[in-house]
């Protein structure tokens, strides 16, 4: 298998997305998570080079800025005031997660096969296949996972999956979507921050497990 | 570009003076009148559209309006008028009550129901399917901030769980967008995210990505338009957000997700695969139908109720354009948006009233405010279908088409659940308007309470008598 | 190369290199506290005054503690003697490696057997212990050779150190070797799992185990685990070593010498990491163990991937 190097940032980054799962430390979550997304920027800024695409760069370097490093300072930042270290983690214990994961990994490539594959629009399956694993690792993190800045890193893992699949099957989504994109991803990030506090002052816990009053 | 300007111009005005610190009575005041003039400026942007031979305008790179998408932005601003100039009653109410415990609560409320309102509307003018998905997301955000209003514990679960929800949910519809981007790159390599092009190549599009991002947008704006079964963030938010948010979430931002659907049905029509189009929208609305009017019968919260009512016109929207009429569709949205958001505003009311959202402890509502009680079987009766009111002509027309186009199955199914849904909604209606009140509040409702929802009613009412929904099918 | 040379060389290997290891290990360790601490050959003056003490036995002891320690030392050479851990070696036999697996287990087997016999609570209880340990290590150590034995088509660890068409698939290299160094942390109740220098009953896990093993058992005990530290330690060094694809077409006795380079690397490695490390809680060990199975099995899926040419 010859990979490029964008495809080997993506796979790997795929992997300590897999990684993820295996601990509780909300810390070395944030820490895989923004190597993850470094690894995802660094792809971005190999295929601009390989493409001959500016505005790859422009976005590495935005997700680099804001993906990679200022959400992880907040939701360390937020863990850190909350004293929130460790996950309680619910039905699927960490290191069983890991494993399936791993196994969705492999998984995802036999999926990624079934891709149509465009020569003239620079597909790769293994990239395709990175991005459907992440995106599997996101959603078995939200399920795995009890405490809400998990939670938040689940829905930022998912996101990143589906930013690897649209680098790795389109080429050149309109840099005002890519931005726009972006831009709603961080809001929503300090939205989610913010009712974290506030989940955190009036049940004094922020585990989503316990907020079950509102059901039918 | 003088459009788009024009259109976000007023909820900016709001918004500022919101954060000027405006005293809450003149801000009622002053943002009533500011979102009438809204409505009277969108009315101006959108007319041209429906001149004859004139089927649609370009606003800007991106951005245009045809016929469907101006009478929704139209319906949209009339929602917010009519909630808006509501809310102003409404928190005075509140004020009276003592619930107001913080006064800059209500201008955050203005604040974010602008913000909200605007991207409303993006949603329905963006022709780009990009800026239309950073729409609906940001309408997620900035209505988030509107069902946190009641800042207590139920406030925040729901809150958490419409955000949460909403988001991963909409990141699905993401991914859908960005296969059918990588879908019109087979054919021409720039690759392309405008709906009408997209529409037009429709053959050439790779039919596999096709399909696939589809059903991803299906279920991503399935998962904010309330489809069952992931509707679990719907009744909460409707239950905990005040009552004009409620209005507003129900009457026109189920809309807005639904209104990506049908633009997105209407490409996948155009493709060799339109039976995937239309199957699935088919049997998934009348699914949704179907449950949500089981959860009608046994429903106690009273805003709860409402949200279920939602669900399930939000059922019979999408089998209507799995149906292939998008005019049904709107005119469908029109009278359910009139009735339900009539119905939110006055539950705000009778809420106020009682001290209770808990159906089983309102009781008597006829004898506590007569005004109030005439009004809510009003706008019940214009929401389940009675014959005059509009909300008849509308379901009454889509099965008759999903009897023509032979989905025989959905159109039983729909039949039984609007009966089920008519049953459990009257029942709990009448026992809310009869009997003897349990506790009322020391509040005396002015007869203005009930002026929009009395209008609305009016309007719902218009629709089923004159030959108004003949001409609204006609024009689209 | 004369056969008697390779004997020597080998011999020499065999019973130098295990207490020049510990050696290693203990003189960073010192050096990075700020000690000068012993001298890197101060085991071999250890094992050779063990020899001359005398023994003390305990009265509930059978024979089968004295019969555990010669056993697991003879297992280990036997292992030594069928693992390629060093190029340069005067007989190779067909190593499987389930046979290699196996012979671990036996060692560890009469290891645990001797600890229980011995009678004392504590015994019994790093038995228990250790053998969870185990249990939970084994499937990376399986794993991780399995991935390596499917890149070559074959289970014997001697045709696959000594395969080298695998350029393309040099990660399978760095995680196998990653791995089996991880395991060998793992089974040899080194620094994130177990603190060999600790003598804390309520933390030990194989110091427990060896509490009560005095004089002779003790110089077998002790010899065993350097030997078996050396070679896991080799086993990872030659997975590193191989990343480099020149590596194969060297001269045996260049292969050794970097080979024994590589391992007192790899010690002077474990040297610095028990000094940056913290003890893992008893609990939290499975959480490192999980990362020690992922790894394997990124191995052997890289493997499989590499070996059907996708």
């Amino acid at each position: 298998m010859n990979l490029s190097a964008p495809e080997l940032c993506l796979l790997m980054a795929a992997l300590v997305a897999c990684l993820t799962l295996g601990s509780l430390h909300l810390s070395v979550n944030l820490g895989l998570f923004a190597i993850e997304t470094v690894l995802i920027a660094l792809a971005t800024a190999f295929m601009g080079g390989i493409t001959g695409d500016r505005e790859l760069y422009v976005i590495a370097l935005l997700i680099f800025c804001f993906k990679a490093f200022t959400v992880p300072l907040f939701l360390s930042w937020i863990s850190d005031k909350l004293m929130a270290q460790r996950d309680i983690g619910s039905f699927l214990p960490a290191p069983l997660s890991m494993h399936l994961c791993l196994i969705l990994f492999v998984l995802s490539f036999a999926l990624a096969k079934e891709i149509p594959v465009s020569h003239a629009a620079g597909h790769s399956w293994p990239g395709a296949s990175a991005g459907i694993s992440l995106l599997l690792s996101g959603l078995i993190l939200m399920l795995a996972r009890r405490l809400a800045i998990s939670q938040v890193v689940g829905f930022l893992v998912i996101e990143n999956g589906i930013y690897t699949f649209a680098l790795t099957q389109t080429r050149g989504m309109p840099l005002m979507v890519e931005m726009g994109i972006l831009l709603d991803l961080l809001v929503a990030v300090m939205v989610a921050g913010l009712l974290i506090f506030k989940i955190q002052k009036n049940f004094e816990h922020i585990d989503i497990a316990q907020l079950k009053d509102l059901r039918d | 570009m003088f459009e788009l300007l024009s259109i976000s111009l007023i909820p900016l005005a709001i918004c500022l003076l919101c954060a000027f610190r405006v005293p809450n009575s003149t801000l009622r005041i002053s943002i009533t009148g500011l979102i009438w003039l809204k409505l009277i400026i969108v009315l101006f942007i959108t007319a041209p559209v429906f001149y004859r031979g004139n089927s649609s305008v370009s606003l800007f790179t991106d951005f245009g309006i045809d016929r469907l998408s101006a009478s929704f932005v139209i319906l949209t601003n009339v929602v917010a008028a009519s909630s808006f100039s509501h809310a102003a009653l409404f928190f005075r109410n509140e004020d009276k009550l003592g619930r107001l415990t913080e006064p800059r609560n209500e201008s955050w409320f203005y604040f974010y129901a602008a913000l909200f309102l605007c991207a409303m509307d993006f949603v329905f003018i963006s022709e780009n399917l990009g800026f239309m998905w950073i729409a609906i997301e940001a309408t997620t955000l900035f209505s988030a901030a509107l069902v946190y209003y009641g800042r207590d514990k139920h406030a925040l679960e729901a809150t958490w769980k419409y955000l949460i929800v909403c988001s991963v949910g909409i990141a699905f519809a993401l991914l859908g967008t960005i296969l059918f981007f990588a879908s019109s790159q087979f054919y021409s390599s720039a690759g392309t995210l405008d709906i009408r092009m997209l529409t037009n190549s429709a053959k050439q599009l790779q039919p596999k990505f096709v399909q696939l991002g589809y059903i991803f947008c299906l279920l991503g704006y399935g998962t904010k338009a309330g489809l069952f079964p992931l509707h679990t963030w719907l009744p909460d938010a409707h239950s905990e957000a005040p009552a004009p948010a409620s209005a507003m979430l129900s009457g026109s931002l189920l809309n807005c997700s639904l209104f990506a659907i049908c633009r997105l049905t209407e490409l996948v029509k155009h493709t060799d695969h339109a039976v995937l189009a239309t199957e699935v929208p088919i049997i998934w609305g009348a699914l949704t139908t179907l449950t949500s009017s089981l959860f009608l019968v046994n429903q106690m919260g009273l805003k709860r109720l409402w949200a279920y009512s939602s669900i399930e016109n939000v059922g019979i929207m999408l089998s209507a354009i799995g149906l292939g009429a998008p005019s049904l569709f709107f005119l469908q949205a029109v009278n359910h948006s009139l009735a339900k958001v009539a119905l939110f505003l006055l539950s705000g009311n009778i809420i106020q009233l009682n001290g209770s959202k808990d159906v089983s402890q309102i009781r008597g509502v006829l004898t506590s405010s007569p005004a109030l009680a005439f009004t809510l079987v009003l706008a019940a009766a214009a929401l389940t279908g009675m014959p005059p009111f509009g909300s008849f002509i509308s379901e009454w027309l889509i099965l008759l088409k999903a009897s023509d186009s032979a989905q025989v199955l959905c159109a039983v199914v729909l039949i039984l659940s609007l009966a089920l849904s008519f049953v459990a909604i009257s029942v709990h209606v009448l026992n809310m308007v009869l009997g003897s009140p349990k506790q009322v509040n020391k509040l005396s409702l002015p007869f203005s309470s009930v002026l929009v929802p009395i209008l609305l009613c009016f309007c719902s009412l218009m629709l089923g008598v004159t030959g108004l929904a003949q001409i609204i099918l006609e024009t689209l | 190369m004369s056969s008697i040379a390779t004997w020597s060389s080998y011999l020499l290997t065999v019973i130098i290199f295990p207490p020049l290891c510990l050696g290693v290990v203990r003189k960073t360790k010192a050096r990075l506290q700020n000690r000068v601490g012993p001298a890197v050959w101060q085991p071999f003056f250890d094992l050779h005054r063990l020899t001359k003490k005398r023994e003390t036995l305990s009265d509930t002891m059978c024979g089968v503690f004295r019969l555990s320690t010669v056993v697991g030392l003879s297992t280990t050479f036997a292992l030594a003697w069928f693992i390629p851990w060093v190029p340069i070696k005067p007989w190779s036999p067909h190593a499987d490696i389930f046979t290699v697996i196996y012979l671990f287990a036996l060692e560890r087997f009469f290891t645990l057997l001797g600890a229980m016999d011995s009678g004392s609570a504590f015994g019994a209880f790093g038995a228990s212990r250790d053998v969870t340990l185990n249990l939970l290590v084994e499937p990376a150590l399986c794993l991780a050779l399995v991935s390596l034995s499917i890149i070559a088509n074959s289970t014997d660890l001697g045709a696959i150190f000594s395969f080298s068409h695998f350029s393309t698939v040099s990660l399978v290299w760095f995680c196998a070797g990653t791995s089996i160094f991880l395991t060998s942390l793992a089974e040899l109740g080194r620094m994130p799992v177990d603190d060999p220098t600790t003598h804390l009953e309520l933390t030990m896990i194989h110091e427990a185990m060896t509490l009560e093993a005095s004089a002779r058992n003790l110089f077998l005990l002790e010899f065993t685990r350097m030997l078996k530290l050396t070679l896991f330690l080799a086993l990872s060094a030659q997975c590193y070593l191989r990343i480099w694809a020149g590596f194969a077409t060297l001269a045996p006795f260049q292969q050794e010498l970097l080979v024994l380079i590589g391992v007192l690397l790899m010690a002077i490695f474990v040297g610095i990491l028990e000094s940056l490390v913290v003890k893992l809680q008893w609990r939290k060990v499975p959480e490192f163990v999980a990362y020690i199975v992922t790894v394997s099995l990124i191995s052997v899926f890289v493997a499989m991937a590499g070996n059907t040419s996708l």
